[in-house]
């Protein structure tokens, strides 16, 4: 029998709300036991089915990122789409579906003018990462515990990071911050495993939904079976923030103001 | 495991064209030769440019519509996946910038036959009777160089082309009904429906929608999928691959596609003589035309028509007015997100599938002009998941968790009308694509009435979300649906083109598609580009071979020729191949 952590850190782990105890990783976390939309894939098209099934079968393998690239994302994106709660057979590729799109140079189709091409973002965002690393715990972010490693991205999701200004100068935090978080959750929620962690029926053509009102599953999908869950106690990132929103980017103080600013009253002073 | 009752689903055996699982076109189609001078070359096969070369086909012009993206097998090319439609967009490289940069990408821009029909959520509402006048009504914005009576026929016959489906009375706008039936309701539906009706708000239900809520002919109806925006693989949801192509095909149209136009040539008397493209592999050719109409998209039309800038038209082609890529307008599109205690499914049924327009016109107690409309949108996982990200600051295990509920939240857009600005505009930018020519750069800045109008329909919407028992709400910023960039006008000192089109600068070249409007209202586009393409269509016609030859500008309106609209839509509604 596999010990129930099965290698992960219990501390890593979601906690019981009642007892405080960590929570073993599952197969599928989310409260829709035992659905699987894969289990229908009989009922979708030739041309769907094959898609999903290279997904789920064929993640593509490292053609871009150097090995040393490769290690520093994995640990980046462990943090911004954690999945200690997955049994590690179960846990979804990210950063092999994110250097199959820069190997292929697929963009979103566009680049902000704040912001340099995707293959730069990737590059310069290790050093911008570590430098905030360095400049908070003293060390590269790879060797911090993960306590610290979250922190550093929180500053970063927070638009405040306090280091590496060369390079947010050429590359605004906001929308870096969109970037690896809209890489994330193309690779994660794209996978039909998160598909059955959050109840989404998937591809259903021909077959159709038949059932649409009233949040009624169809006869395929299973209703839903809460339980509480809390994030591990030491993580930054279990809080969610709704008045951050703003109705105009315009509304948003710029990183690169603020460092202007900073520096003019710096100068004055 | 359950075995299917048919039997696991196969592609068609067959290798035939197939748009949807019952259609397949008409093959092999014709092709012209380069040196061929044919009478009409359309750059891009979207919303109006499958029009176009549909009703210039079926009256009898040599016309060759080329497409820089592929045509679409639907049942080969198509999935019912969100990561794996990736390829419907306009994903060539583009830069935004400005005080409220546009998301570009996936957020407007088809590739491929059908264009943006193909992944729209296709929503259809007409413009209103005001729309056309605006300046003269609020002072603010541009008139239209037509009025609702000139292009209200060309909505009735093409909401039959395309099947839209909804309510027998629409109230809003000039009120009209639909021929065909409206659809059922899915649980963000019956969100908006509860969250008006508590609010005394009017709402339509069930569309109107270019959706099949009945099959009819070769297109089967809706089956509640809920991957609209992911191109309709079922073939319900009207794209013009599926509506006009196939017809356009069977009446000697050719489609050329993989073939990204690169420039329009002029000849030494100041006409067109043909477009320069490049093919799949990157090879040069020039295709000789009479006339060249552009409907590339509104960053793809002003970027072709800048980027064919040449002695005597420095600053891009038929740009005298110094307008052309100007006035470039996108839709405030906010979503609004709402957690219920009970589970909603928003995956279920069509994203577009009720609507209230009751904010649309201006009203002298607001302090902005012009209004609003609020719609339903029903994100799939990774959008949904984007807007999370943007309206919660959500990351880690905060948006896992948030995430697990995705079945509890319903979305709302509104859809508000933001101003032509001169500043929000197409330039060419630094950056070259990969075949060395500059990409365009769109920079976009809201102004104070936008700004206004935002806040309001942004609180109206929550305030519906509210009442409809949402105990969460939540919003994201973004934009939809660009038009603009090449507006229409009388006066060729602030317009790139007129009334039908037409550059103001040269005669045979015209300009088709979302990027003559003028101004936007808060209506989606997409039914209004069709419509447009339609009279254009009309008036090449009755211009017959004049537009080639002639150096006068008639600027008399022909009525409408049924005759040029495939024949089992009149009447019917879907256009049929046999
Ligand atoms: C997610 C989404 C949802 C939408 N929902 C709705 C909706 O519900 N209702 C609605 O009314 N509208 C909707 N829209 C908007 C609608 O799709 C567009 O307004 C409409 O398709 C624009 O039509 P068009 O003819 O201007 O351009 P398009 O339909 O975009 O066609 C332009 C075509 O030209 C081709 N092209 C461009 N440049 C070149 C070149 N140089 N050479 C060759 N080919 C070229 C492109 O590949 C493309 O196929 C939606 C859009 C999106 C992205
Ligand atoms: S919901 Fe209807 S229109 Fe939309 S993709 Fe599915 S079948 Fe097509």
């Amino acid at each position: 029998m596999k010990p129930p952590f099965d290698g992960v850190d219990p501390a890593l782990c979601p906690r019981d709300p009642n007892t405080g105890e960590p929570l073993p990783p599952r197969k599928q976390p989310g409260y829709y036991p035992g659905f699987s939309t894969i289990s229908q894939s009989p009922f979708w098209d030739e041309a769907t089915r094959e898609v999903i099934d290279k997904r789920v079968k064929h993640p593509p393998e490292r053609k871009f990122f150097s090995a040393e690239a490769w290690n520093f994302w994995t640990s980046v994106f462990a943090h911004l789409i954690p999945q200690t709660d997955r049994a590690i057979d179960r846990q979804i590729p990210i950063v092999a579906v994110l250097d199959h799109r820069l190997a292929i140079n697929k963009t979103a189709g566009y680049r902000y003018e704040s912001m340099p091409p995707d293959r730069v973002v990737y590059e310069i965002g290790i050093e911008a990462i570590d430098l905030e690393a360095v400049h908070r715990y003293g060390g590269k972010f790879l060797v911090l515990p993960s306590a610290d490693q979250d922190r550093v991205l929180q500053a970063i999701h927070d638009g405040r990071p306090e280091a590496a200004r060369e390079i947010w100068k050429r590359m605004s935090v906001h929308r870096f911050w969109q970037m690896i978080m809209g890489d994330a959750i193309d690779a994660y929620y794209a996978h039909p495993w998160a598909w059955d962690e959050v109840g989404f029926g998937g591809p259903a053509y021909p077959r159709a939904y038949t059932r649409l009102e009233r949040g009624e599953p169809e006869p395929w999908e299973v209703q839903e079976q809460r339980y509480e869950w809390l994030p591990p106690a030491n993580t930054a990132s279990a809080e969610v923030d709704s008045s951050q929103s703003h109705h105009t980017e315009s509304g948003q103080h710029s990183l690169l103001d603020r460092l202007s600013e900073e520096a003019q009253q710096g100068a004055k002073r | 495991m359950k075995k299917p009752l048919l039997g696991a689903f196969q592609l068609p055996s067959s290798k035939k064209h197939m748009v949807g699982p019952l259609q397949s076109i008409h093959m092999p189609m014709r092709r012209f030769r380069e040196y061929e001078e044919v009478d009409y070359a359309i750059v891009g096969v979207g919303s109006a440019g499958g029009v176009l070369l549909q009703r210039l086909a079926r009256a009898g012009f040599n016309v060759v519509g080329l497409e820089a993206g592929p045509f679409w097998d639907t049942e080969h090319d198509w999935v019912s996946d969100e990561a794996g439609s990736h390829e419907l967009y306009w994903t060539e490289p583009r830069v935004t910038g400005g005080s409220d940069p546009l998301a570009l990408g996936a957020n407007n821009c088809g590739k491929g036959v059908g264009g943006g029909s193909v992944h729209w959520a296709a929503f259809t509402p007409r413009l209103h009777r005001s729309d056309f006048e605006v300046y003269t009504l609020d002072g603010v914005g541009a008139d239209w160089p037509i009025t609702y009576d000139d292009i209200k026929p060309y909505y009735e016959q093409l909401e039959l082309e395309m099947s839209v489906a909804g309510p027998a009375y629409y109230p809003w706008g000039h009120p009209h009904g639909y021929a065909y039936g409206p659809h059922p309701m899915g649980g963000v539906g019956n969100a908006l429906i509860k969250g008006c009706t508590a609010l005394n708000i009017p709402v339509s239900i069930g569309g109107p929608v270019a959706i099949l809520s009945g099959s009819h002919g070769d297109r089967p109806h809706c089956i509640y999928r809920g991957f609209c925006i992911q191109g309709c693989k079922v073939g319900a949801k009207a794209s013009t691959l599926v509506t006009h192509v196939p017809d356009a095909i069977r009446r000697g149209a050719e489609l050329r596609d993989r073939s990204m136009v690169s420039r329009i040539e002029l000849g030494k008397d100041g006409r067109v003589t043909g477009i320069h493209y490049f093919d799949i592999d990157g090879h040069s050719h020039f295709q000789r035309a009479k006339a060249v109409i552009v409907s590339g998209y509104s960053i793809e039309t002003p970027r072709l028509l800048l980027n064919s800038a040449c002695p005597g038209h420095e600053k891009g082609l038929g740009n005298s007015s110094g307008t052309l890529g100007c006035y470039l307008m996108a839709q405030a599109g906010n979503v609004v997100m709402g957690r219920f205690d009970q589970p909603v499914r928003m995956y279920k049924a069509p994203p577009a599938h009720a609507l209230t327009e009751e904010f649309y016109e201006t009203d002298p107690k607001n302090d902005f002009a012009r209004g609003f409309a609020i719609q339903t949108v029903g994100p799939l996982p990774v959008a949904f998941g984007k807007q999370l990200l943007a309206a919660k600051k959500a990351w880690g295990w905060g948006l896992r968790r948030e995430m697990m509920d995705y079945n509890h939240w319903a979305a709302f857009g509104l859809l508000g009308e933001i101003l032509p600005w001169k500043d929000n505009c197409v330039t060419l930018s630094k950056d070259k694509d990969r075949f060395g020519l500059p990409v365009a750069h769109v920079s976009f800045n809201l102004h104070e009435n936008d700004k206004r109008l935002i806040k309001a329909a942004k609180e109206k919407t929550e305030e519906v979300m509210h009442a409809a028992g949402a105990t969460e709400v939540v919003q994201e910023a973004r934009y939809a649906h660009l038009v603009g960039a090449c507006r229409m006008g009388s006066d060729p000192r602030t317009s790139v083109v007129d009334k039908f089109g037409r550059s103001h600068d040269i005669l045979n070249l015209f300009v088709c598609d979302g990027s003559v409007f003028p101004t936007q209202g808060s209506a989606n586009p997409g039914l209004t580009i069709q419509a447009l393409a339609a009279r254009t269509a009309d008036y090449l016609v009755s211009q017959g071979e004049r537009i080639f030859t002639s150096n006068e500008r008639n600027m008399k309106t022909s009525s409408m020729r049924r005759e040029l609209a495939p024949p089992e839509a009149w009447g019917k509604g879907v256009p049929r191949l046999k």
